[in-house]
């Protein structure tokens, strides 16, 4: 390294690295600089201050000389590590692997020179060298290298070894497996006494779908240790090692498994398979791998430390054995442990099996779908008898049995289980049983029961057949329960007189830590101010100063939110926010209900109250708070403001990308720390990562955004004048005024906090601040050329890591369709068929597909017949088209589904597309539509089918596709009879009517009134509006 | 009901939100990342019947000091889901782990010295003692008791970070528990 460089200069220059590696970029630039002012030409120095300045983020620069640098110096290694090192924080990791690979030809060569055969060597044969020490045989090189004992080839050494394991790390992160492998196992050979080289090659085969490899590595590790390892300061590591080694010849059992499984099909296909014999042959004796799990599990019980990790492993190896007595028995030792550990998680972790489920497995009493026979309830009955004598302080087994049993057994346990849960005031007992409103009758019986309580309570202050008396409270919490009940049954009217009861029946006069603060984690003060006045604002019952007041503001917010208001919904939730300003929860909650009613900047400034950060305005996306960024997104795309949406979608995106990019520096801490099956663990979390909800719905939002800028291209600057010439003259002036100020301020703020990061570098050495936003309100990101192309790379994830999710596949459908790409589109229909063939979505994409191809010219080229033969091929494929046309297709999918709304209106939106003179008959086949009782058992009133987000999708249907503004209204009129808290359909008890101010502002709103259209839709001046209100609450 | 279990690496996202839903002091993924991969056995997390993660606990074992002692980096339960004692079934299962598997003499923690009610859970349920005051721990300058609780460990397990440690991860990840967001400004 700097070689070439006289003493003064080569001193300087060892002070730049060592500057680079202690974080003190500014000393490292100054060296730099005074090397490059005698020699400017040099190489790795340019190299070295392009590092040095990647780091005080001037990234182009940092580019420039970089490149710069290895220009002037093609031969030397250090310019072509620091190329790579480049290339790896800006995550291009395939460019990084090629000039690490340059970087360790080049350190070859000179570690080949002071073996004066330098002159011998042509490119071609360093370049074989180079390749073979990144691959198998290591050897016969380093053979020579420690020959050799000068310093500089030491110093070499060094080198080579650090930008090797580089490489392995990189290689980890590639999932490069076949790479990973060879990499770990140069490492072992070069040192073999290091455990962690033994480690990180049997991990790496391992991953590499090598277990048996693996454990082989492992044994020969073990074989090199002397008898009375670990010492006591290892044991902790030593342990993990075993329990991960056993873990490993579980992982070839169940391949095994699955092979078998593959074995056993084609036997039973084909007697065609030639090795079958010896297949079985191999198979069997790999089968004894479990066995052998067991038996080195048990022979090691004395290394492994954790214990609880021991016994989960022992009893989920002992069920896969078969044996199942011993399994019970231990399930049952697990279960005393700790009666409330249900589930423990077992290899391939993706299967968390409960304690309670693996002992009715050992017991072979368990069914998947929770199905059983009359004489398995019984025995099920008696186990949890038994159980529940065992562990009497243990709800799991009261719970569980209300899953299996029905009937009047279910009636009996579940009044046992429900009454001490409300004379405690368990504010979870709802969402506890909530499951329960899945399965049939159930939700009837619940109703009648806790109605009976609600009245024994009110009648004679105590449970039916109880003397005792029950505290006050009983009958608010049992009021509660009702709200919540009759809200998830979809009667919101009931649910808001049962909420509105309990809360003028709590008293106010509960200490408030008493009643509230069980536990609450942690605790700040923010000022806020007075209680919120909304003029004109309907006042709600007074909320008690308790915390089952808040329960109730919060549970009413939900009822209201679902009854289909969410203005109203988010007045109250900010209402029980102040009433416990230190608490984030509720603050969250009120966030939450801000965003759902498109109260964007509101929001913000309410969440900000916990998330300052120093200087910082809000840590929201550094904390990567992502509900809330989607939650925002969609508030945005709702009021169609597509930049400020993709900038929080595209968010929610960056912090996938910087968690996928969070395991690098885990890949040899790990191997350091030994906790290897978290580690394995890990990697398949991050291979599965973008399979997560919060990244598909980010994606999906984006990929909507993008639809939406192709169909509708965002105005040029000259429409934007000419709309604004509409504007009065005021407001224009306003408006231009706001503008200005805006770019200066976004300006000014940039060079400022150019000049901090400047400063602040180079005083703390750290991480330097993250450059100002240039674009936070995403105007640059509504710039994009081909927004579909943008679209098909979030498309992309979702397709390879969402392939079992319908909306994956509508948004294929509708990207290709305008991408024209017919056959991507067709396989789009076809997953939709294959997910779900009675979707009224996927019958809208079949027959809109067909129709559209029906109406495609003759093919003329080579490619356009190519797909007509395609198309011809697959068309008979759909059972729903084979022999009909597709009118009659769509007449027969109505008779399928004649019963249900959202058929129906999928059905008449398909006439209207096929047909458009028949408009009129379709309006009447919604129109016809009848909302019928699912249950007429409630006692109070009976529950109807129709969920309001359906009848608002019709009636946009009726007032866009169809384009009948009459039905549209008739639509309406009736949905208000249904919905009368809807806000969307200016129900009487909604925010919209009741409260005139609210009926202004809510006019505003996208998603608020359907009369909106003739309204401007600026999503600014709507959010200016509520923040006059905002004004009152937050300071 | 809802279990309480060891969490695995899936659950990491779920904590994640769960912190951010209610405390805050919150820490970006990588620093869940970090204690899992260093000490898996002592992240627990309360599940309830819906599969939905209602409470956490973080912990980690402090390495750098003569004493191995455990740590409680955080601690949530959703607000919905209290008066089920989760949090005390949290911090038992975390502290069995440190003791067990660790062989940790005591457990330390902060807290705010206004948060009564955590206050509380600590002294009167779990059996914490003030062992010091820390002041303006926090951002906002609230002083931070550091409260201590004896375990029943082995004296002469001494768990000792193996010798090539150090240089984990990066310097940020080194960092102790602290808040990682700052505090709320109350003007």
């Amino acid at each position: 390294m700097g070689a070439s460089l006289p003493p003064k200069e080569a001193n300087l220059f060892k002070l730049i690295v060592k500057s680079y590696e202690t974080k003190q970029y500014k000393k490292g630039l100054k060296a730099a600089d005074a090397i490059l002012k005698k020699f400017p030409d040099h190489g790795e120095t340019l190299s070295m201050k392009g590092l040095t300045l990647n780091c005080m983020d001037r990234k182009s620069e940092a580019y420039d000389l970089v490149r710069l640098g290895l220009k002037n110096d093609l031969k030397s290694h250090v310019c072509w590590h620091v190329y790579g090192l480049l290339y790896r924080s800006d995550r291009e990791y395939r460019e990084a692997i090629k000039c690490y690979r340059n970087a360790l030809k080049k350190l070859i060569l000179i570690i080949l020179k002071y073996f004066g055969i330098y002159l011998f060597c042509s490119y071609a044969w360093i370049n074989m060298v180079a390749t073979l020490c990144c691959s198998l045989n290591p050897h016969s090189f380093f053979v020579c290298i420690t020959i050799g004992s000068q310093d500089d080839c030491k110093d070499g050494m060094r080198e080579f070894k650090q930008a090797n394991v580089g490489m392995g790390k990189r290689k980890a992160q590639m999932r490069d497996l076949a790479g990973f492998v060879e990499t770990r196992q140069q490492l072992l050979t070069l040192k073999p006494n290091h455990r962690m080289n033994w480690i990180g090659f049997a991990v790496a085969q391992h991953l590499n779908s090598n277990g048996s490899k693996a454990v082989d590595i492992l044994e020969a590790y073990e074989g090199t240790l002397e008898d009375d390892y670990p010492p006591d300061n290892e044991r902790c590591e030593h342990g993990e090692m075993l329990l991960y080694k056993v873990r490993n010849l579980l992982a070839s059992a169940m391949l095994v498994q699955f092979l078998q499984f593959v074995v056993l099909f084609f036997f039973a296909v084909s007697s065609l398979i030639r090795n079958r014999i010896h297949l079985t042959i191999s198979l069997l004796e790999e089968c004894g791998m479990v066995e052998r799990a067991l038996e080195e599990l048990r022979k090691k019980e004395p290394k492994i430390v954790d214990k609880l990790a021991y016994k989960e492993q022992e009893v989920s190896l002992l069920e896969k054995l078969g044996r199942f007595d011993e399994g019970e028995e231990l399930y049952k030792k697990l279960l005393s442990m700790n009666p409330d550990n249900y589930r423990m998680s077992i290899y391939l972790h993706l299967s968390l099996t409960w304690y309670y489920e693996g002992l009715q497995r050992c017991m072979g009493l368990y069914s998947a779908n929770g199905q059983y026979s009359p004489d398995e309830i019984d025995r099920l009955e008696a186990l949890y008898v038994s159980l529940s004598k065992q562990y009497n302080r243990s709800s799991a087994v009261k719970r569980i049995p209300l899953d299996f049993l029905s009937a009047e057994k279910f009636r009996l346990a579940a009044e046992n289980y429900i009454r001490p849960f409300l004379t405690k005031g368990v504010p979870s007992l709802f969402s506890d049983l909530s499951p329960l409103y899945d399965h049939s009758g159930k939700a009837d019986i619940l109703e009648q029961l806790v109605l009976e309580l609600e009245h024994s309570i009110k009648t004679t202050g105590g449970y039916p057949g109880r003397v005792d008396k029950e505290p006050p409270s009983t009958l608010m919490w049992t009021l509660f329960y009702l709200a919540q009940h009759y809200d998830r049954r979809g009667q919101y009217d009931a649910a808001l007189r049962k909420i509105d009861e309990a809360i003028e029946h709590t008293p106010t006069v509960i200490d408030l830590y008493s009643v509230k603060n069980v536990y609450s984690p942690s605790h700040r003060y923010p000022l806020c101010v007075s209680p919120i006045v909304v003029k004109g604002a309907k006042m709600h019952a007074p909320f008690s100063e308790n915390g089952s007041g808040l329960c109730h503001g919060a549970s009413k917010s939900r009822i209201l939110k679902h009854a289909g208001d969410p203005v109203a919904a988010a007045a109250l939730a900010d209402e029980a926010r102040c009433m416990d300003l230190a608490d984030r929860y509720v603050n969250s909650e009120c966030v939450k209900r801000m965003l759902q009613a498109d109260q964007v900047a509101l929001a913000e400034k309410t969440a900000v109250l916990f998330t300052k950060d120093g200087e910082q305005h809000n840590n929201l996306h550094d904390m990567q708070c992502m509900w809330y960024e989607l939650a925002s997104g969609e508030s945005y795309l709702r009021q169609g403001d597509l930049g400020r949406a993709l900038k929080k979608f595209l968010a929610v995106e960056k912090h996938y990308a910087d968690i996928t990019e969070d395991q690098f520096d885990f890949h040899s801490y790990c191997l350091r720390k030994m906790t290897l099956r978290t580690y394995v663990e890990m990697l398949k979390f991050q291979d599965r990562l973008h399979s997560y909800s919060y990244f598909r719905k980010a994606a999906a939002g984006a990929i909507k955004c993008y639809l939406k800028l192709y169909d509708s291209p965002s105005k040029s600057s000259a429409e934007e004048d000419e709309e604004m010439s509409k504007l009065p003259p005021s407001q224009k002036k306003k408006l231009r005024q706001k503008q200005r100020k805006a770019e200066a301020r976004a300006k000014k703020e940039a060079e400022v906090k150019e000049e901090a990061n400047a400063t602040a570098v180079s005083r703390s050495g750290k991480r330097p601040i993250k450059p100002v936003d240039l674009d936070p309100h995403g105007e640059k990101l509504l710039q994009v050329e081909d927004p579909l192309a943008e679209a098909t790379k979030y498309l992309k994830l979702l397709q390879k890591h969402s392939s079992d999710s319908l909306e994956t596949h509508l948004l294929s459908f509708e990207v290709n369709m305008r991408k024209q790409k017919i056959l991507l589109a067709l396989q789009a229909v076809k997953h939709m068929v294959r997910l779900d063939a009675d979707n009224p979505d996927t019958h809208r994409c079949l027959i809109k597909f067909f129709h559209k191809v029906g109406s495609m010219l003759a093919p003329v080229t080579d490619a356009e017949k190519l797909i007509w033969g395609v198309l011809e091929a697959e068309r008979p494929t759909f059972t729903q088209l084979q022999g009909k046309s597709l009118i009659e297709a769509n007449a027969l999918f109505l008779e399928k589904h004649r019963d249900s709304l959202t058929h129906r209106a999928a059905v008449a939106e398909m006439i209207s597309v096929m047909e458009p003179s028949k408009k009129k008959e379709a309006i009447k086949l919604i129109e016809e539509s009848s909302n019928d009782l699912i249950s007429s058992n409630g006692a109070l009133g009976p529950v109807k089918r129709w969920r309001l987000k359906d009848c608002v999708a019709v009636h946009k249907l009726l007032g866009t596709i169809l384009d009948n503004h009459e039905a549209a209204l008739r639509w309406k009129v009736r949905s208000a009879e249904y919905f009368p808290f809807s806000a969307y359909f200016e129900g009487r008890c909604s925010s919209a009517v009741t409260n005139s101010s609210y009926h202004q502002m809510h006019k505003l709103h996208e998603n608020g009134s359907p009369n909106e259209s003739s309204l401007p839709l600026s999503s600014n001046g709507n959010v200016e509006k509520l923040e006059a209100l905002k004004d009152l609450v937050i300071q | 009901m809802v279990c309480i279990r060891k969490a695995t690496v899936d659950d990491l996202l779920a904590m994640q939100t769960c912190n951010l839903f209610c405390l805050p002091e919150n820490y970006q993924m990588k620093y869940y990342l970090y204690h899992i991969l260093s000490w898996p056995q002592l992240l627990y997390v309360a599940e309830d019947y819906n599969g939905k993660i209602v409470g956490y606990v973080l912990a980690k074992m402090e390495e750098e000091t003569t004493e191995c002692h455990g740590h409680i980096t955080s601690l949530a339960v959703l607000r919905t889901h209290r008066k089920l004692g989760l949090a005390t079934k949290l911090m038992t299962a975390a502290q069995n782990a440190m003791e067990q598997v660790y062989g940790a003499e005591y457990v330390s923690l902060h807290v705010r010295k206004s948060n009564r009610a955590a206050f509380n859970l600590y002294t009167e349920t779990l059996g914490y003692k003030i062992h010091d005051v820390e002041a303006k721990y926090y951002a906002d300058g609230e002083d931070a008791y550091d409260m201590r609780k004896q375990l029943k460990g082995k004296k002469h397990h001494h768990h000792h970070h193996h010798h090539h440690g150090g240089g984990c991860c990066s310097a940020d990840l080194k960092a102790d528990g602290k808040p990682a967001s700052a505090e709320t400004k109350t003007e």
